[in-house]
């Protein structure tokens, strides 16, 4: 290519730096944004008797994650809806004997996970049956599911420990947040898509 | 599930040293490897999405959404090319789509409205008039001048990375060298 441009101007571009320190650090926008959406899970074996079942399995859990949080206690009473007080589908179980429900202290004020028995509990059995449920998918996607896992626990390691450096962040507290609940997401596709049959 | 390997900035090295135990690392899930990734290569993004976009909101938007889609494109990066390389890539296309979505928003903002104040402190200190002049190129010769003028790309590479003809790529330049030494009132224009 013919180019008559001055010396002079080539010489002036290559003066110019390559690399500019951004006037803020973008770091922690990057990992909002991984959190909010974490790496591609491949969808899951699905199958058109799943979706019934998927659907109220969903609800339930959901149901009984904000009853737990909220209110201290899953939605276990004899009396209560047939669908949220079967453990096995919702992945919540009964308080353990002699465990009285009590407001959860922290619960509501902070974003941070609560730490009271009954939310304990039924975060327990939501992973063991998380873990059950895996162990029945194929090993490729099982690998793709925990490496997401592990991804999804380091970033919220990762910003409970700055959180903890920073109690007053609000940023990191909806952070926080949206990493658990990105965790939760992915306990509920497994359990969701891997229901039984004999359940519906 | 295997052992996540914690990487720190340390491990990243020399620059001209492909960090490639850091970038297996955040392939698999280690976040504070990507961390190491992100401080290595941001400043080298920053500046190349602020020349592209000439304007600092939009090009911290551009790298930080770079950096999402990198992390999430993690597992495909087949190291057929330089990590940096591939990062860029994935930083143009971003630039590009977000100008394409501003348009047609008719949000187009004006050039040349974030450039830094002052020269950057790690960078030595760079003419301002010739990046206010780069930022006030049209967007198509800005793009090109900063690829391969600026970034070292090839016409080729450039015409890739940007989606266009090797041709226009060869033209832009050859017109963005040649408003670029009119504005600066520079010899041959």
């Amino acid at each position: 290519m013919k180019d008559d441009t001055p010396a002079s101007l080539d010489e002036e571009l290559a003066k110019l730096a390559r690399e500019i320190s951004p006037p803020r650090d973008l770091w922690p926008g990057v990992v909002r944004g991984i959190v909010r959406e974490p790496r591609h899970t491949p969808p899951l074996a699905s199958a058109p008797w799943m979706a019934y079942a998927a659907s109220v399995a969903a609800l339930c859990l959901a149901a009984a994650l904000i009853w737990v949080m909220v209110y201290g206690r899953p939605p276990l009473s004899a009396s209560g809806p047939a669908t949220a007080a079967n453990p096995a589908v919702i992945g919540a179980v009964p308080l353990p004997p002699g465990v009285r429900p009590e407001p959860s202290p922290g619960v509501g004020a902070s974003f941070g996970e609560p730490s009271d028995a009954h939310y304990l509990a039924a975060r327990a059995e939501l992973e063991r049956t998380f873990n059950q449920r895996l162990k029945q998918l194929d090993p490729a996607t099982r690998a793709k599911i925990e490496a997401d896992l592990v991804s999804i626990r380091q970033a919220r390691d990762d910003i409970a420990k700055a959180l903890a450096a920073q109690p007053d962040s609000p940023v990191l507290e909806q952070l926080l947040a949206s990493a658990l609940h990105d965790e939760f997401d992915l306990y509920d596709d497994v359990v969701r898509t891997t229901q039984p049959n004999a359940r519906t | 599930m295997g052992s996540v390997k914690h990487l720190h900035l340390a491990d990243i090295g020399d620059e001209d040293v492909e960090p490639t135990a850091v970038i297996a690392a955040a392939g698999e899930g280690d976040l504070a490897a990507f961390e190491a990734l992100y401080r290595r290569f941001a400043p080298r993004l920053y500046g190349l999405c602020l020349r592209l976009t000439g304007q600092r909101e939009a090009a911290e938007d551009c790298v930080q959404e770079s950096f999402v889609a990198a992390w999430r494109g993690l597992g495909r990066f087949e190291k057929r090319s330089r990590f940096s390389t591939w990062l860029q890539r994935i930083a143009i296309r971003t630039v590009i789509s977000r100008r394409r979505g501003l348009r047609n928003a008719h949000e187009v903002g004006e050039p040349a409205a974030g450039l830094p104040d002052r020269p950057d402190p790690g960078g030595g200190a760079p003419p301002l008039d010739l990046e206010r002049a780069i930022a006030a190129l049209p967007e198509g010769a800005r793009d090109v001048l900063v690829l391969v003028g600026i970034y070292g790309y090839s016409h080729a590479e450039a015409a890739s990375a940007l989606g266009v003809a090797e041709g226009t790529c060869k033209a832009q330049l050859h017109r963005a060298r040649a408003l670029l030494s009119a504005a600066l009132g520079l010899e041959g224009s």
